[in-house]
């Protein structure tokens, strides 16, 4: 074997070897120069993303006997995975210095969540795919318990452990059934083989049912929601942070690869219970979220609707309708980030900004992050011209062609709802008085980064087409 | 005949070993129960000619992954009486899920299965096949990108659990070798000098 | 002859355990470690007899990994379970209700 073979699988490759390096390095760094560990997880990002965009290539290209797969959209999302995740470190530094959690394992087991998420994008079997999905959600589960003095996030992180292997094994079972029945792991070769009539029967829908269930567990799409609010509550908010921003991408290409990609040819078969989980996930979602008091709760019933989003674009089974997941993914992800990043942003030693009165009078304590408070929580409703409204409207337009008037009617609906809480957040925001008068204590370059996020969803709203044209490439 | 004599006493005992799994009220009764439920599997699996797996079962799962189970039992020193108790409310529910999810898949095993599968054993392996080189010709090759996965997540999983449960409390009485070794004898003796006592 | 279907109602019966033991159990973590514990050799017997059926040995590939995950799970899993326990000197899962909304 030649290792220039090896090239293709080199983002990944150079990301475990960069690991180690960085693992090996946090034990000869003392106490107080852990920063170093923080710009080698830094730097390790750089390299990581600078190669894959370096490697890319525009034929799709399948290695390791076909287990792995380079393609345009395993590039797309790596990329922004890488940066989203440098972004949550750069969020998260102060935030876990101030409250004595600044250890190297913080970043290292991000380190191996963002290559378990790497692993999952260009997987090309239900093995790998599998075994990224492990990888992801191990690191993910001994985030969330990282803080080992707190009663709560231990709670939150057994209660992300039960239903995370639960979901793993509802899967597995669904996996074990499209096994027994195509013959193989791989998903072209599934796809060639659910053609065959005889193969394509009850039970071959039963074994996607239980893939459905797993994969709307992993999703945190109702009813199979139940960990997403105690988790992203429990979780400190760096952790937060962490698990409701670059893990959608990875859940993303889960149901690409699996759904479209493996059994794309079976489409009505698994459009009904995508449906239900979907329209279940906006309705109930948008509705509880209106009733949290805690800003952590709230966006992660609001994390359901927006998953709900996702899903229903998916549902309509066209090249629009996955072009319109795709965006309204890439889309959310940084706003999500940038959304956490204001909760990291307010809290500190001590001191949780976790309720929504702690947003009170924030625009006279800082004018600026007001404002990008405010384009946050206007891109995350879906005002024009933020970003948020355009990834919205692309997914009711793809149901509006694929020919479901009452479903665009219900998206419309629901949109409606959930701009009424982000907007209380708003109005906490710029007109009630501050009971709490203390400056923002964060460092200059995380308040840059955070800036441009805000800023980017407005450019981007308002230069849309580039992004636009990506999504249609790459579908 | 005899060997489907076998399977029915062993998935018989296995299927008894998992009831006891979830109904026993002391948690050791309920791991060993499980490793019941273990080795009978191994042997079943032995009868369909996976001979590796049921080496590796017993290795891996008897020998460690029960082991682990039991010492955190044994750790944590969960009160029994507190454990036990009458079912949840939650019971029937669980038993009517189960109930009808048996009978779906036997539904579908049995009769929509019947149309896509053979009714007859598994064929038989031609001779001088060995299951353990067959699979280790695939292993490491057409699945080596899976293998380092898997050394990846058990890597992880190394550095989750330390990170999870190791701590360095104060007060705590370790041995310090590099301090017990690097020790000089003028720290441990000291050598007085005075002079002879007169006899008494 | 025992083929297929014998063993693959093995499965769907310990599979079916394995939920009814999850709904069950409001008592003890433990318990529901080793339900998920069930549920994943439930798996196991699915992949061993599709393997063996199809005479294809990637399937049996398939249960070496999720031997090996399901391992690294349950050391993850279980020093959670030390850690929860630490903090409230209880792994009821009844108690586990800090959090509501």
């Amino acid at each position: 074997m030649n290792f220039t073979e090896l090239l293709p699988a080199a983002p990944e490759i150079l990301l475990l070897g960069l690991i180690c390096v960085v693992l090996v390095a946090d034990l000869f760094i003392s106490d107080e120069n852990r920063i170093i560990t923080f710009w080698l997880s830094i730097a390790a990002l750089f390299c990581t993303g600078w190669v894959t965009i370096a490697t890319q290539s525009a034929a799709p290209f399948t290695m390791f006997s076909g287990s792995y797969i380079s393609d345009s959209l395993s590039h797309v999302l790596k990329v922004t995975a890488i940066g989203i995740v440098a972004l949550v470190f750069m969020y998260s530094r102060d935030y876990l210095r101030q409250n004595n959690l600044f250890k190297g394992e913080f970043f290292i087991l991000g380190l191996f969540g963002l290559l378990g998420m790497m692993v999952m994008i260009s997987a090309n079997s239900l093995l790998t795919m599998y075994l990224g999905l492990e990888i992801l959600s191990l690191s993910l589960y001994a985030m969330v318990a990282f803080d080992r003095d707190s009663a709560e996030a231990s709670e939150a992180a057994m209660k992300y452990f039960v239903l995370g292997a639960i979901a793993s094994g509802t899967l597995l079972y669904g996996m074990s059934w499209v096994y027994g029945l195509t013959g193989s792991l791989q998903f072209h070769e599934i796809a060639v083989a659910i053609n065959d009539p005889e193969i394509n029967g009850l039970p071959l829908w039963f074994g996607i049912a239980f893939m459905v269930v797993g994969i709307s567990f992993k999703f945190g799409a109702v009813p199979f929601h139940m960990w997403l609010p105690d988790v992203y509550q429990g979780a400190r908010s760096a952790v937060t942070l962490y698990i409701a921003s670059a893990p959608k991408l990875a859940a993303l290409a889960l149901i690409l690869r699996i759904l479209v990609d493996g059994l794309g040819s079976l489409h009505e078969v698994w459009q009904g219970m995508i449906l239900v989980v979907a329209v279940l996930s906006i309705i109930i979602g948008n509705v509880v979220a209106i009733a949290q008091t805690n800003i952590k709760r709230m966006l992660a019933y609001s994390t359901i609707a927006h998953v709900g989003f996702i899903l229903i674009a998916i549902f309509c089974g066209t090249e629009q309708g996955y072009e319109a997941a795709l965006f309204y993914t890439l889309t959310y992800v940084v706003m999500a980030a940038g959304t956490f990043g204001m909760i990291i942003l307010l809290s500190r030693q001590g001191f949780e900004a976790e309720n929504l009165e702690d947003f009170k009078g924030l625009s006279s304590r800082s004018p600026w992050f007001a404002l990008m408070m405010l384009f946050f929580m206007f891109g995350l409703a879906g005002v024009p011209p933020w970003i948020g409204f355009l990834a919205k409207l692309n997914a009711i337009a793809a149901v509006l062609d694929a020919g479901y008037q009452a479903l665009a009617v219900l998206m419309v609906l629901a949109s409606v709802v959930g701009a009424f809480y982000y907007l209380r957040v708003i109005k906490f925001v710029y007109f009630d008085e501050s009971t709490d008068k203390t400056a923002l204590p964060v460092a200059l370059d995380t308040k840059l980064v955070l800036s441009l996020n805000g800023v980017a969803l407005l450019a981007l709203g308002l230069m849309p087409g580039w992004l636009l044209a990506l999504c249609a490439i790459v579908i | 005949m005899f060997q489907t004599l076998l399977f029915y006493v062993f998935s018989t005992v296995l299927i008894a070993a998992a009831l006891g799994v979830i109904f026993s009220r002391n948690p050791v009764h309920s791991v060993m129960f499980l490793v019941l439920a273990f080795f009978n599997s191994a042997v079943l699996w032995l009868l369909a000619e996976a001979e590796f797996l049921a080496i590796v079962m017993v290795l891996v799962y008897v020998g460690a992954v029960m082991v682990l189970f039991i010492f955190v039992v044994m750790m944590l020193d969960i009160n029994i009486e507190e454990v036990s108790g009458s079912l949840t409310r939650y019971a029937p529910l669980g038993l009517i899920i189960s109930a009808i999810m048996v009978f779906e898949l036997m539904q579908i095993i049995w009769l929509r299965g019947s149309e896509r599968f053979v009714l007859e054993g598994f064929a038989s392996m031609p001779e001088g096949y060995s299951n353990t080189k067959a699979l280790g010709a695939i292993l490491y090759t057409e699945h080596v990108y899976a293998f380092e996965l898997a050394a990846v997540l058990l890597l992880l999983a190394i550095v989750a659990a330390i990170t999870l449960t190791m701590r360095k409390r104060p007060g705590l009485k370790v041995q310090d070798i590099n301090q017990q070794v690097s020790v000089r004898r003028e720290d441990r003796v000291r050598m007085v000098k005075m002079d002879a006592e007169e006899r008494q | 002859m025992i083929g297929l279907q014998h063993y693959l109602t093995l499965s769907a019966i310990l599979f079916s355990l394995s939920v009814a033991g999850i709904f069950i159990n409001r008592r003890n973590l433990i318990l529901l470690l080793m339900c998920i514990e069930l549920m994943l050799l439930s798996v196991n017997f699915n992949f061993v007899a599709f393997s063996r059926y199809l005479g294809d040995e990637t399937g049996q590939v398939f249960v070496f990994f999720i031997l090996t995950v399901a391992a690294a799970e349950a050391a993850i899993g279980l020093a959670i379970l030390v850690v929860l326990f630490r903090n409230r000197r209880s792994i009821n899962v009844q108690e586990l209700d800090s959090m509501k909304g």
